[in-house]
């Protein structure tokens, strides 16, 4: 048997298997133990997976998608990455990562059988799609027609080690709302939506939220490089795509906690778990079905986005038709006091969603123009900012006054106390630092001071202590998230005040002048790297005389496929990048230098880290229900 | 009506209106942020707005990817087969920009055939397409599958 027979069998039983654990949807009950045909997908798809990369490993050019996507040449990090860094073997991966999901929530200890049944078998049920779609239309194990001696190659841009951890990473962050939409599904046929519900549901939708904050962050690092274009986010669809999932999740997780404490919202708790999965979909949709035009898009089949719609279709009219008929009845009448906690955060929930209708409206209506009027346009930068000012603005207030406030009911006056001084400290910070260093706008002094209010409020909130001086570890973790949330728009807003770029033509020896900064054009030569030939040109800064740091951007000459590309040379500071970029145009004795100075990029990546620490965190010393 | 169900009426009312007050202003703001493209024959029959970034896109024309020494301009002539349009262009020029190759450019036109580049649009491998190009190229009857 070859391998790729092989592993075309462990797909069928993995396919006959997730079909089994269906049966347990069926109203009459079947006694075996529904544990064990359940895990079955699980080391099904593991041990294809393994023999996928396997064959890429071993530069096997009896398989197709080999030939398509490696090269013996490649070095082996990403003959390994090759194996998902294309169509069929991310939806492999894509399956794998679900029967993970089940494998390990298979193992948890839930006592309500009955509920723990019909959510893993929901979640077979998206395996079993899943898994057909793959043998149906994407074999990754499909081989040669004729004898191929030599691979094709993988595009040198993804020739990356961050680029090839990207996409597994994100996967799971996708894929572990699809558990979350199980959850919704397994609860609403129990008839059980309730605090224990959500107290069960609390780590899961933390963990894909991590997953997915963590995935978008790598995204956005590896353009920030890797294109050369100095930008860390372009509101590219595909970017986009990510990046709503990403709200509607935070959305959720948001009222998960609600509901764990206050038992209410069940019903909007379903919903969002609904919408969340369903934009998972849809940003899978999107970036596989290649109808958008991305600078992301890389590998793309509009036919086969034809069956993630219809199998987003299936679980919406699935999950709509359940929830029609149990959704109303789940809600209790618990009524909800305008001026508290709870208020607070369905405020955010709100902003949130209006963030995600203004990018989804962003993403989607060039679609429609595109599919219904025949004719192409796309949305500038301009409207995302435009419409988000508002909101995040708004977005920013929620954040300062809802943690605050008290659970159940608070009084208006007592949340202005808390906080007036800390905005006061933020506000005096800012105007003494547009009065002495460099007069800002009153949007980005507006912008500024609630993002350090935000940040001093939430340390403040996260130094709080037990009678006993012990810091309370439970509000840890949102206190981290929204510091680093806070710190986020503060880096967004001041990189895009103070940075700085220009565009020089120099030969040899020139010197170049940006701002404060003389940088030495020293020398232009020839190197040669694993698989490409490149020009590598060496810029000093300097001061005076002495070379304070050495910049080395480069062009590379791919021949496996034939590609040209400029890798950056970035500097990072403390306070700012210094970023490097060149590229020599066609019969020219000089080259194109772009150097940016780039404020706050780092604070960005640490925000980043801030959140994922904060969901962490926010799993670790979660509140244990009393009962 | 009861004080609670007045309550909830505006409540409910109050919070449509600021929905569609938000919704009309998000839409407003796509409208004015919205770039077209534009084939080399449709600029021709466009009215020209001389405000609007647009973006136009087609193959570079052989021969007519030119460099200004003096004035640092770059000028190239994008076409369709069947239309031109003369385009210049001050910046880095991408690694992928050839002659006979797909392009897109962003930026302001002039008149219906001239046109003033503030982006060329980088595209990621040498055999990439723009898709807006395949379809110029396609209404022309000049595209040829491969």
């Amino acid at each position: 048997m070859t391998i790729g027979n092989f592993g075309n069998l462990l797909m069928l039983i993995c396919l006959l298997a997730s079909f089994t654990q269906l049966l347990y949807l069926l109203p009459k009950k079947i006694d075996i133990d529904y544990r064990v045909l359940s895990r079955a997908p699980f080391f099904a798809s593991l041990l294809a997976f393994t023999l996928l990369i396997y064959i890429f490993v071993s530069s096997d050019f009896n398989y197709q998608l080999v030939v398509n996507n490696s090269h013996s040449e490649k070095p082996l990090i990403y003959k390994i990455a090759g194996a998902w860094g294309n169509h069929e073997g991310s939806l492999l991966l894509w399956i794998l990562v679900l029967t993970i999901f089940n494998f390990i929530f298979s193992y948890s200890k839930i006592k309500h059988v009955d509920f723990k049944k019909n959510v893993m078998a929901f979640q077979s049920l998206m395996i079993f799609g899943f898994t057909l779609f793959l043998l149906f239309t994407s074999n990754p194990f499909l081989e040669t027609e004729i004898t191929v001696n030599e691979g094709l190659g993988l595009n040198p841009v993804l020739q990356d080690l961050l680029l090839a951890i990207h996409p597994p990473i994100l996967y799971v962050g996708y894929v572990g709302y699809s558990l979350v939409l199980s959850f919704a599904v397994g609860g609403m046929i129990s008839n059980k939506v309730d605090r224990e519900w959500a107290e069960w549901l609390h780590p899961w939708v933390l963990i894909a939220w991590i997953f997915l904050t963590l995935g978008i962050g790598l995204g956005s690092f590896w353009a920030y490089y890797e294109l050369g274009w100095g930008g860390y986010w372009f509101w590219d669809p595909v970017e986009n795509a990510s990046l709503m999932p990403w709200l509607a999740g935070t959305a959720l997780f948001h009222c998960v906690i609600i509901l764990k404490k206050k038992n209410i919202l069940q019903s909007w708790t379903i919903l969002l778990s609904i919408l969340t999965f369903s934009l998972s979909l849809i940003g899978t949709f999107l970036v596989r079905s290649g109808i958008l035009n991305s600078v992301h898009t890389f590998a793309s089949d509009p036919a086969r986005g034809l069956f993630i719609l219809i199998f987003l279709a299936i679980i919406l009219i699935i999950s709509f038709t359940l929830y029609a008929f149990r959704g109303p009845a789940l809600d209790n009448k618990n009524e909800m006091n305008l001026v508290s906690k709870e208020s607070g955060i369905l405020a955010n929930n709100w902003l949130l969603l209006s963030t995600l209708f203004v990018v989804f409206l962003g993403t989607l209506y060039p679609l429609g123009t595109d599919l219904f009027l025949q004719k192409s346009i796309s949305v500038g930068p301009k409207y995302y900012i435009l419409s988000l000012l508002p909101i995040t603005i708004l977005l920013l207030l929620a954040m300062i006054v809802g943690p605050s406030a008290k659970w159940q009911n608070d009084k208006i006056l007592n949340i202005i106390l808390s906080i007036n001084k800390l905005f006061i400290l933020s506000l005096a910070i800012i105007f003494g630092f547009s009065i002495y260093f460099a007069e800002l706008q009153l949007t980005q002094i507006t912008l500024l001071t609630l993002c350090l209010t935000l940040i001093f409020i939430s340390i403040k909130n996260g130094l709080r202590v037990n009678q006993d001086y012990t810091i309370i570890k439970s509000s840890l973790g949102q206190s981290l998230a929204h510091i680093g949330f806070g710190l986020l728009i503060l880096s967004v807003v001041g990189n895009a005040t103070f940075a700085q770029e220009k565009i020089f033509q120099a030969k040899v020896n020139d010197t170049l002048i940006l701002d404060d900064h003389v940088f030495k054009f020293n020398s232009v030569e020839q190197t040669e790297g694993k698989n490409f030939n490149a020009i590598t040109a060496t810029f000093y800064l300097m001061d005076n005389k002495t070379i304070l740091d050495t910049f080395e951007p480069e062009i590379r000459v791919y021949s496996n496929p034939p590609t040209v590309t400029s890798e950056t040379s970035i500097i990072r500071k403390f306070l700012a990048d210094i970023y490097v970029v060149m590229n020599i145009p066609e019969n020219s004795d000089f080259v194109n230098v772009r150097i940016h100075i780039k404020p706050l990029i780092s604070f960005i990546w640490l925000s980043v880290i801030l959140m994922v620490v904060g969901g962490i965190s926010a799993i670790v010393f979660r509140v244990k229900l009393t009962r | 009506m009861s004080k609670k169900v007045k309550k909830r009426l505006i409540t409910i009312l109050l919070s449509v209106l600021v929905l569609l007050i938000a919704t009309l202003l998000i839409t407003i703001n796509l409208r004015d942020n919205i770039i077209y493209f534009y084939s080399p024959s449709e600029l021709q029959e466009t009215t020209i707005n001389k405000r609007n970034i647009i973006r136009v896109g087609g193959l570079v024309k052989d021969g007519s990817y030119k460099y200004n020494d003096k004035t640092k301009i770059y000028s190239f002539v994008i076409t369709d087969n069947s239309n031109e349009v003369n385009v210049s262009f001050v910046g880095i020029i991408p690694n992928l920009f050839a002659e006979n190759k797909g392009v897109v450019v962003e930026g302001l036109a002039i008149d219906n055939v001239n046109f003033t580049a503030l982006k060329v649009l980088a595209k990621h491998d040498e055999n990439y397409m723009p898709p807006e190009v395949i379809e110029a190229l396609k209404q022309e009857g000049q595209w040829q599958e491969e």
